[in-house]
């Protein structure tokens, strides 16, 4: 067999069925080998960097339903290689497995500055958790296969396998005899043995019981390990109030009693409130990014922290903890849940105390929502995001870009589904959201997607409704249109004496853009056809793209100024 | 004038894959980090495969050190990391000198170090081998003469545990 029917026959062994990218002449070959056969379906995106967000949204999406998927997506050498670096990367930073596949000029002219070749190894290898160049047809198989089993084990990540085109050509008899789920790839270090630590495991118990302000802090690994259910009742049986982190929402329902919502810079009062007063955290698949501690000095003191957290490097690298549980979220849980030794305490005290944090901000909120206009005569973004939730029940699959609109989508989005919330976290990606909407619509046909951006992001990869175009994707495309880049237009505002530099943008007429695609479209500037159209764009049998004018002076409180701790919260602005 | 004094001398072996890129991945590791290395070695094992890299770096906080090993052992070929200790292990390493040398002093060295001459020039002019610990070939250096040494190569440490 030919290295291209090889690398094909790998995939199609590790259960791919989509194939995201865009060819070039060192990629041709795998291309070509593509057009005969039926097994993958090959999209085409309109930029190398929408392939690799359509991918992430594959595995995103795919990780709590039966049948969990590694997104795939492929690329031509030097620029095409060059443009997934940032989703790569954004993957990385989210624990998002991917695996991306490059084509690599000739092994012969490796290292000359040959047409179109960058060092994609050593480009990609600090941003991802493995890379590879098999130099032989022979080391093609096994290369993807032990790939795929490093990017989906233990915390996620990318892989970047780059194949010399002259390698995807030669021939081999030996074609491997792979079954995924026998076959482990032989990698003495890559130990993924995470077992619960019985010891560790009591102390934390005995820590909870003697608790009284806990809260938990439930992570994007609460998502991935699917064990939102058991935090739920692990949380309602102990009686622990619950904060998540931004990919932590969706674990259980967001308006559930042990729910806090989510926590962090731009977190709930409540959430915040009680973090900074718990006398125990209990962190759950998270790693204690910058927003959501704040400054380190004042974070959680007197608190105690017990850290679940399936990748060992994370325990105290950020904030020091009594007890370290190196497992599997799901693990934990179901040993908590049964551990005899774990009382139910009410915790009444703490829970009367909780509910007042909830209604700090709570009347000033609503009047806002309620109002729904801004000090320019312009829809806010709450006020929108409000009724899309009440529209859809809060049951609808949400991907957000990175912004204002990204926050305020995590604060007043009622999740009700497992897993439906997507967006770019740690690397803060803007232009995720529409390819990204595009793999999780993939992933899960049978469910409603809605593509939420701010103006900003939209036009950083606004070339992707060409992909939604050709296959006819069905993503309900939000666009919240302020004219600005809301959230550095926010930090302006506060923190640099309303100097809007570089954050005011003149925009297209979005209409003709959707026209121009083919997509069904309506702007809304009042508050009145606020409603009627998410319904009509939601009963819409394929994509449609909802405009909204919004209000470019809207803020998202509280907030955490960066650097600063949570004893400087800012929770109303005058 | 303040003076800070030196942080302490710290070393890591790690047993690793010999796959391509691996050295790199560490050297990169070490960067993105900004850890404080001293020096770095790695050579073949008795095991076919498998590599041993000896790192040494100057670090107070046990912390930090800690930080390092999770960070190397998370790559995907490293096999295992730990911190060596000091006193339980050797620490040697080999040292090429070219330095001027009249017969005095080349007699007072030999009588006082054990080292190969490997090459001699114009009668004054030696390139020798000396092998020991750092503490040694510090002490060689400093007799042989700063002002007489025209070159040094030193190959970093290697070491093994008692």
């Amino acid at each position: 067999m030919k290295g291209t029917e090889l690398v094909l026959k790998a995939l199609i062994d590790n259960g791919v069925k989509f194939i995201f990218g865009y060819t070039g002449g060192a990629i041709m070959p795998i291309f070509d080998e593509m057009e005969k056969q039926k097994a993958l379906s090959f999209i085409m995106s309109r930029h190398e960097q929408g392939a690799v967000f359509m991918a992430q949204g594959i595995s995103r999406a795919s990780l709590s339903t039966s049948n969990p998927r590694t997104g795939v997506c492929m690329a031509t050498s030097g620029p095409g290689a060059m443009n997934l670096v940032t989703g790569i990367a954004d993957a990385n930073m989210d624990s998002v497995p991917v695996l991306a596949i490059t084509g690599q000029v000739p092994t012969g002219v490796i290292a000359t500055d040959a047409f179109q070749e960058s060092d994609v190894v050593g480009v990609m290898m600090p941003l991802t958790k493995q890379t590879y160049m098999p130099l032989t047809v022979d080391e093609i198989e096994t290369t993807i296969h032990e790939a795929m089993y490093v990017a989906s084990t233990g915390r996620g990540g990318p892989v970047v396998v780059d194949i010399p085109k002259d390698v995807q050509l030669q021939e081999t008899q030996s074609v491997c005899e792979f079954d995924p789920r026998s076959c482990e790839p032989q990698l003495p270090g890559f130990f993924y043995s995470p077992s619960v630590d019985r010891e560790a495991l009591k102390l934390a118990v005995d820590m909870i019981n003697r608790s009284e302000r806990p809260i938990i802090l439930s992570g994007h690994g609460v998502i991935t390990s699917n064990s939102g259910q058991k935090l739920q009742a692990f949380a309602e049986k102990a009686h622990i109030p619950v904060a998540f982190t931004l990919h932590g929402l969706s674990a259980l329902p967001v308006d559930h009693p042990v729910s806090l919502g989510m926590v962090g810079m731009h977190g709930t009062v409540e959430a915040n409130r009680a973090l900074m007063n718990a006398d125990l955290i209990i962190s759950l698949g998270m790693r204690f990014d910058d927003r959501v501690t704040g400054n380190l000095n004042d974070f959680a003191r007197g608190a105690k922290v017990i850290h679940v957290e399936i990748d060992p490097s994370e325990i105290d690298k950020n904030v020091k903890t009594s007890v370290f549980l190196n497992a599997d979220v799901a693990q934990v849980l179901n040993l908590l849940d049964r551990d005899p030794a774990l009382v139910s305490k009410p915790r009444s005290r703490w829970f009367a105390q909780v509910d007042a944090y909830r209604l700090e901000i709570a009347d000033q909120i609503k009047k806002e929502i309620d109002v729904g206009i801004g000090k320019e005569g312009q829809l806010l973004v709450k006020t929108i995001v409000s009724r899309l939730s009440d529209l859809t029940g809060g049951k609808d699959l949400i991907v957000g870009d990175v912004g204002q609109h990204q926050m305020i989508l995590a604060r007043y989005y009622n999740f009700q589904t497992v897993n439906s919330w997507f967006t770019s976290g740690g690397a803060g990606t803007m232009g995720c959201s529409l390819p990204m909407a595009i793999g999780v619509k993939l992933a899960r046909p049978d469910e409603r997607v809605w593509s939420v951006s701010g103006d900003g992001g939209f036009q950083m990869n606004i070339q992707e409704l060409g992909t939604i175009m050709e296959h006819e994707i069905d993503v309900k495309i939000i666009l919240m249109n302020n004219g600005y880049l809301g959230m550095v237009r926010q930090w302006q505002t506060l923190f640099y004496d309303g100097r809007y530099a570089g954050t005011p943008m003149k925009n297209p007429d979005y209409s003709a853009i959707a026209g121009a695609y083919g997509i069904p479209y309506l702007k809304v500037s009042s508050l009145e056809q606020v409603d009627d159209a998410i319904q009509t764009a939601a009963d819409h049998k394929g994509p449609f793209m909802l405009e909204f004018l919004c209000d470019p002076s809207e803020i998202i409180l509280p907030m955490v100024p960066a650097g600063g701790g949570y004893k400087e919260m800012i929770v109303s602005v005058d | 004038m303040t003076t800070t004094a030196p942080m302490k001398r710290r070393a890591i072996l790690a047993f690793m894959l010999d796959r391509p890129g691996v050295l790199n991945k560490i050297a990169m590791l070490i960067r993105r980090k900004m850890y404080n290395v001293e020096t770095l070695t790695v050579c073949k094992t008795n095991q076919p495969g498998t590599s041993r890299m000896t790192i040494t770096l100057r670090e107070d906080s046990d912390e930090k050190m800690l930080q390092v090993i999770k960070q190397i052992e998370k790559s995907t070929e490293v096999i295992s990391a730990r911190e060596l200790d000091m006193n339980e292990s050797f620490w040697r390493e080999v040292a090429i000198v070219k330095f001027e040398a009249d017969e005095d002093r080349m007699e007072s060295l030999k009588r006082a170090y054990r080292f190969e001459i490997l090459d001699r020039r114009d009668h004054e002019l030696y390139i020798v081998q000396v092998a020991g610990t750092s503490q040694f070939i510090d002490d060689f250096l400093q007799d042989a003469g700063t002002d007489r040494i025209v070159e040094v190569a030193r190959s970093g440490f290697t070491a093994m545990e008692k």
